[in-house]
């Protein structure tokens, strides 16, 4: 029987469209998803998606349990249960939200529990502020979780299934934040395509989330026992542990492909796994986008090529575990880079996502110029005009002329 | 395993004499006043003396039995009540012989030796006694009922010598069994090796370390869970008081509000005994704490402590209860409803427990303290659901002085006669508050006749 | 036949050794020989079977429930003959033979008869076993008037009950009073009115010569040559120990099997207990004190001893002790009447009776008659040697009430 059981638009075997924001298909997902717990608690620009959950299980659409709880600290924490019981679950949060669970966010890997959760990507405070931005997710990007950014609503909705299917990968065992950008993706309404149930069921398959670690009479076991501390098994035991989380992160490398042309395969769709290289094989100059920031970048690389300029474009999809060879090898392509990010990393002076570049750049074995812009905080757009303006900052390095440091896109907006 | 049975124990020192309960039991046994149809004998007090008391003892190797060449004596092995039957004694008076405080005496009134019979577990000698100098012990009940279940921790857990945490942890285990899940946020707990220590557990069920601040949350995602695939799990956690008024608080209202089927037991220590004695929202005004220590400027803990018990009741959830160990049938009570009502709703139970390290008191004296923090209404035993309101399940109406309980424990060492004085005022106001509440309850109008669903527990 | 532990004897000291026993052994072979038919029941219970007040079959003091649950072989109508130590066995009258690691000989006594010319040749009574007691119940119902021999506590419980069957009884005693041994003349003198005002004559120091049949009933005639033809005739002279299996065994005897505190007899891995045996004495010496509550007590040591106990408690010393009911009225005494060196202090009314010997501040005695006094902590007062100088004039004044508040202070 479908989860999403309304019969106007999931009833048939064959996949249908609806339209609809980026919200409400992370939620069409996740109900295609079948999870048993689904916790809630609303902020901007998340709400829509809870909402959405919400108003599934009270229709009876979605045959989850609905947990309405008092903070995001709690709906990880609620969740964690479930998962230790058994239970596959969903939830959602974004920047402030995502600071307040961050005590049991972080332990999540740890514990090996393959949830998912989408992160409605928001800037944080203070200064105060509503809205999209990557900051959030930046800040947690090494805390263990898996991160995927979404480009289009499409993707949103694809990503989510498949979220649980690698998560839940024994390879894996980690969690997955499947991060789509607040405003811009979380309210925009596209016609998404909606898979059909029976073939999600397929392709998911039941869900065993807690055969490694369980709160369960028939299996009674220590969940968590202290570990570490100095001399005897400690230590050790505290170091075989943390190596077996990167690990699993190293393998979601391979599982994160393998399941995207699994879903290519089945439903027509195909999205690039770790890294999209956008009309890079004859580039000497490349941008480097994440999230929905790539569309308006391509369209700005598409203007250049109109004009006879050797530019493409590299878009990093999963972000953590960083994917060093598919970076490395898209790097290699080209002469020089702009990196775009939505958030800045306070201790060195730009964005993360430039950061990371250059530590990737090292294993191309050259040393070619990169410059870090900075946009899209706090909801600011980031038009193709202003991805104009980077690509030529960054042609310009050809001759030497390079800022040294990050250029703030929006500043004279 | 042998078999435990209920006692009457006599408090000498709360006696005055005044021989009520010889009344009651000439009544109960032959319907007049007069004290020679007693079966229990006051024996009135001589100069800078106690009263003294020749009662059956009801002894476990009874020589009036072995004496009794007619059988009318048997020990019976349900009750452990000498019992005797008329039938039988042919009157020989050899059980008197053989019994060295007076348990069975000749009657000349009926004829016939008699002795107490304990009228069936509900003495009447001992409703009777204004004084509760009398008191019928029936905790050996819970050792019937329960000594042959599994200890559910292992041996030797590294609790302090003394520890009531332990006491606790042990007996509520061993009712609860192994369909459970249970919870243990940072705290004496898991300090002392209930969930473990480097891949090894001291528990035989499952059993995880929560976080100081989500446990009520994560069990209400256990239960969830379970009840989805309609298993019949408890969730429960017995978290310290930190974990419970203080951090973990959000968690456990939010839980309370959502009325979420856990059972949460909180073991209020006052304080953070497991990392060194500091202090919490339950520390109660005057302690000392490391972190409210004594000095030229400071006292103890300048602010009371907040009354979570009560605060739980504001949530409506569906049973809240005070428990201490030294009262540990009232615990059992108490624990048998809360297990009950957490299969459907929330059950919250706040086990008072003395600290014997992080309070400076002898580790031979906890139950001791536990016992005084009743009597003189430092805390009181009672019990709420919304449906019935809040009664007191063990009132003390004439408390001992609170300094009486204060002068036991070494963090109140310091306190001058006005902290004490001001620590009597808060406890007879706390009571007082208590008193108008259990008046509500009594006088509350009924409860209207449709039903709505309550809990947050609506699945699939 | 072999049990690791053997008790001859299925009475009082037998009962409890076995209780004794399997509170240290649970499983160790135990096995009660007895020589009885019935099962266990006691020698005291008898007057009331004979007076019909207890039914044979109602006081029985271990059914076969009991023997089952505690793993005990109980084994009626076994009369054991001999004792061989060196072989550690016993032969019973069937020539059956059975092994032991520990022996308990708990085999009580039996009615001592008199040297009275004629009485193997007329019908007369005893009464120890519940044989006896069904047949001297039915003689009852037949007789009219009866002799009984002996006003020791089973002869003036005997004589009560054919009084109250409207039997003609006279009681016939050597010594000058009934009851001496447990009470000083003044006291049985309450007693002998008691009866003598209930219609029993009561012949006291009066030696009987010689009995000789007449009809269905006899003649008797005294010293002083009185005679007094009877229906019937109840012996209750004295009783002696059940030792006759043991000539020869090499066996230490005196008036009884001789013990020491832990109820050992001089042979290895045998005891004795009860009726049977001959113990320390309070006051010193050794002596057989034939009563229940030393039988209990006795039995519940060698049975102790004989699993090993670790706590076992030496015998502190026999006590003669006696509770006793006549004709709705009761006597009660513990200790001696007197001795050298003690104070007695009376008191008692009209219809009472009490007497109190005490020396150096301890009890030593009491004997009481329609006074109640608690006998077991009269005993233990006696026993611990409690100091009652302190509370002298109150313990004479109120026994009872001194005697109660000093345990009740002990227990505490
Ligand atoms: C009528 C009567 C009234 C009494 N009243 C009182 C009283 O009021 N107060 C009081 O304190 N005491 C009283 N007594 C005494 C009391 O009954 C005894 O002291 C007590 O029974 C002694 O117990 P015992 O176990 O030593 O021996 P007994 O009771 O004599 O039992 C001996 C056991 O050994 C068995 N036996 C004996 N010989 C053999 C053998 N060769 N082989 C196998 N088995 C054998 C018998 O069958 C019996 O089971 C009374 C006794 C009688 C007879
Ligand atoms: S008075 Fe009654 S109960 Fe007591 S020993 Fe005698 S027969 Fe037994």
């Amino acid at each position: 029987m479908s989860a999403v059981t309304e019969p106007s638009r999931l009833a048939t075997n064959k996949p249908s469209f609806v339209v609809c924001e980026g919200n409400e298909a992370a939620a069409i997902g996740v109900g295609l998803s079948r999870p048993d717990v689904v916790a809630v608690y609303p902020i901007t620009p998340q709400s829509s998606l809870v909402e959405h959950l919400s108003q599934m299980i009270a229709d009876g659409r979605l045959r989850a349990d609905l947990m309405n709880v008092e903070g995001e600290h709690a709906v990880m924490c609620g969740l964690q249960g479930v998962a230790l019981a058994g239970g596959r679950t969903f939830t959602a949060t974004c920047g402030p939200g995502l600071a307040f669970m961050f005590e049991p966010y972080v332990r999540t890997p740890g514990l090996r529990l393959p949830m998912v959760a989408s992160l409605v990507t928001r800037d944080l405070l203070s200064p105060q502020c509503v809205w999209g931005g990557q900051q959030d997710a930046m800040v947690v990007r090494d805390a263990g979780w898996i991160q995927m950014y979404c480009e289009t609503v499409q993707e949103i909705l694809d990503t989510t299934v498949m979220a649980y299917k690698i998560a839940e990968h024994r390879d894996v065992m980690l969690p997955i934040n499947v991060c789509h950008d607040g405003n811009y993706l979380s309210f925009g309404v596209t016609r998404v395509e909606v898979p059909d149930q029976q073939e999600v069921d397929d392709f998911l398959g039941p869900p065993n989330v807690n055969w490694h670690i369980a709160l369960d009479p028939s299996r009674p076991m220590g969940v968590d026992p202290l570990t570490g501390g100095a001399g005897g098994a400690g230590p050790r035991n505290f170091v075989r542990y943390r190596k077996g989380q990167v690990r699993g992160m190293q393998n979601a490398l391979r599982v994160i492909r393998e399941v995207h042309a699994a879903w290519g395969e089945k439903f027509g769709r195909y999205h690039a796994p770790l890294v999209e290289e956008y009309r890079l094989d004859d580039a000497d100059t490349a941008l480097v986008t994440i999230g929905s920031m790539t569309g308006a970048a391509k369209d700005a690389v598409d203007i250049a090529r109109d004009k006879g300029e050797a530019v493409g474009l590299i878009k990093i999809k999963t972000f953590r575990p960083f994917p060093l060879q598919a970076m490395v090898a898209a790097l290699a392509k080209v002469k020089r880079i702009g990196v775009v990010d939505r958030s800045v990393s306070f201790g060195w002076n730009c964005g993360p996502v430039y950061q990371e570049t250059l530590g990737a750049l090292y294993h191309t074995g050259k040393s070619i110029p990169v410059i870090s812009f900075i946009g899209g905080l706090a909801g600011a757009d980031i038009t193709v005009e202003h991805f104009a303006r980077a690509i030529a900052l960054t042609r310009e390095l050809q001759w030497g002329r390079d800022p040294n440091e990050p250029v703030w896109l929006n500043e004279n907006d | 395993m042998g078999k435990c049975f209920s006692t009457l124990q006599f408090h000498a020192s709360r006696c005055d004499g005044c021989g009520d309960c010889m009344t009651a039991c000439a009544q109960a046994k032959a319907k007049t006043d007069d004290h020679a149809y007693s079966r229990i004998h006051i024996l009135p007090k001589i100069a800078g003396e106690d009263v003294e008391l020749a009662l059956c003892r009801q002894c476990a190797d009874p020589v009036c039995v072995m004496n009794c060449p007619s059988g009318a004596l048997t020990k019976n092995a349900d009750t452990g009540v000498i019992d005797w039957a008329d039938s039988k004694c042919v009157n020989c008076l050899l059980c008197t012989a053989g019994c060295a405080y007076a348990g069975i005496v000749y009657d000349a009134e009926v004829g016939h030796v008699s002795k107490c019979d304990q009228c069936d577990g509900d003495p009447a000698c001992v409703k009777a006694c204004p004084n509760e100098a009398l008191e019928y012990r029936t905790a050996a009940r819970i050792f019937n009922d329960y000594a042959d279940k599994e200890d559910m921790f292992c041996r030797g857990l590294s609790a302090c010598h003394g520890c009531n945490s332990e006491l606790l942890m042990r007996h509520t285990m061993r009712k609860v069994g192994p369909e459970v899940v249970m919870a243990a946020p940072p705290g004496c707990v898991p300090g002392m090796g209930a969930v473990g220590y480097n891949g090894q557990t001291g528990s035989k069920f499952p059993v995880f370390h929560s976080l100081l601040t989500n446990t009520a949350t994560m069990l209400a995602g256990v239960k969830r869970q379970y009840n989805r695939v309609g298993r019949d799990v408890l969730a429960m956690t017995i978290a310290g008081d930190g974990g419970t008024a203080d951090a973990g608080f959000q968690s456990v209202s939010g839980a309370a509000e959502r009325n979420d089927p856990i059972l949460f037991i909180c073991v209020d220590n006052e304080g953070y005994m497991n990392t060194g004695m500091q202090s919490s929202g339950v520390t109660p005004y005057g302690s000392w704490t490391s972190t409210t220590p004594v000095g030229g400027a400071m006292q103890g803990k300048r602010t009371e402590a907040k009354n979570l018990p009560i605060i739980m009741t504001m949530h409506n959830c569906s049973y809240v209860a005070t428990a201490s160990t030294a009262f540990l049938e009232d615990y059992y009570a108490k624990l048998t409803k809360a297990i009950e009502v957490a299969k459907t709703g929330m059950a919250y139970l706040h086990v008072h427990a003395p600290c014997p390290t992080g309070w400076r008191f002898p580790s031979g004296m906890t139950t001791e303290v536990c016992r005084m923090q009743v009597r003189t209404n430092f805390i009181a035993l009672w019990e709420y659901d919304p449906a019935n309101g809040l009664r007191f399940t063990h009132p003390v109406d004439r408390p001992q002085p609170v300094a009486d309980y204060l002068k036991m424990i070494g963090k109140y060492r310091h306190l001058s006669e006005e902290q004490v004085s001001h620590i009597q005022h808060t406890v007879d106001d706390k009571i007082a508050y208590l008193r108008q509440l259990t008046q509500m309850a009594a006088e509350r109008r009924p409860a209207p006749a449709h039903k709505v669903a309550v809990g947050n527990t609506v699945s699939a | 036949m072999h049990s690791k532990y053997l008790i001859v004897g299925s009475s009082h000291a037998a009962l409890e050794a076995a209780t004794a026993i399997r509170l240290i052994d649970a499983d160790g072979a135990l096995t009660l020989l007895t020589r009885d038919a019935h099962l266990p029941y006691s020698p005291t219970i008898l007057p009331y079977v004979v007076s019909g007040r207890s039914q044979p079959d109602n006081v029985v003091l271990r059914n076969q429930a009991y023997f089952k649950d505690n793993a005990i072989a109980f084994v009626p109508g076994a009369t054991v003959v001999s004792l061989d130590p060196a072989r550690s066995s016993l032969r019973l009258a069937s020539g059956e033979s059975w092994q032991y690691d520990r022996l308990l000989i708990a085999t009580g006594a039996s009615p001592m008869l008199p040297k009275v010319a004629g009485l193997a040749d007329v019908p007369f009574h005893v009464l120890r076993s519940m044989d006896d007691a069904i047949h001297l119940r039915q003689a009852m119902g037949q007789a009219r008037s009866a002799i009984v021999l002996g006003a020791g506590l089973i002869g003036m419980h005997a004589a009560e009950n054919m009084a109250k069957a409207k039997i003609a009884v006279t009681v016939v005693e050597l010594q000058p009073h009934a009851l001496a041994g447990y009470f000083e003349p003044k006291a049985s003198a309450i007693i002998e009115r008691t009866f003598a005002r209930n219609g029993v004559t009561m012949l006291m120091g009066q030696t009987l010569r010689s009995v000789e049949r007449q009809g269905d009933g006899c003649l008797a005639t005294l010293a002083d040559g009185t005679t007094i033809t009877a229906d019937l005739l109840l012996v209750c002279t004295g009783v002696k120990p059940n030792i006759g299996f043991l000539d020869g065994s090499g066996i230490e005897i005196d008036a009884g099997i001789l013990v020491d505190d832990l109820m050992r007899t001089n042979l290895p891995n045998i005891w004795a207990a009860g009726d049977v045996a001959q113990a320390r004495g309070f006051w010193g010496g050794k002596v057989v004190n034939g009563i229940l509550p030393n039988a209990v007590e006795q039995g519940r040591i060698a049975g102790a001893g004989m699993a090993d106990d670790a706590g076992v408690q030496p015998f502190p010393g026999a006590v003669p002790l006696n509770t006793y009911s006549f004709f709705g009225q009761q006597a009660i005494s513990v200790g001696r009447s007197g001795g050298p060196g003690s104070e007695v202090a009376e008191g008692g009314s009209e219809d009472s009776y009490r007497h109190i010997v005490l020396k150096d501040g301890h009890l030593v005695g009491i004997a009481t008659i329609n006074d109640f006094v608690d006998a077991g902590i009269m005993w233990q007062l006696i026993l611990r040697g409690t100091d009652l100088s302190p509370v002298k004039s109150e313990f004479i004044a109120n026994p009872q009430l001194t005697g109660r508040r000093l345990m009740s202070q002990i227990w505490r």
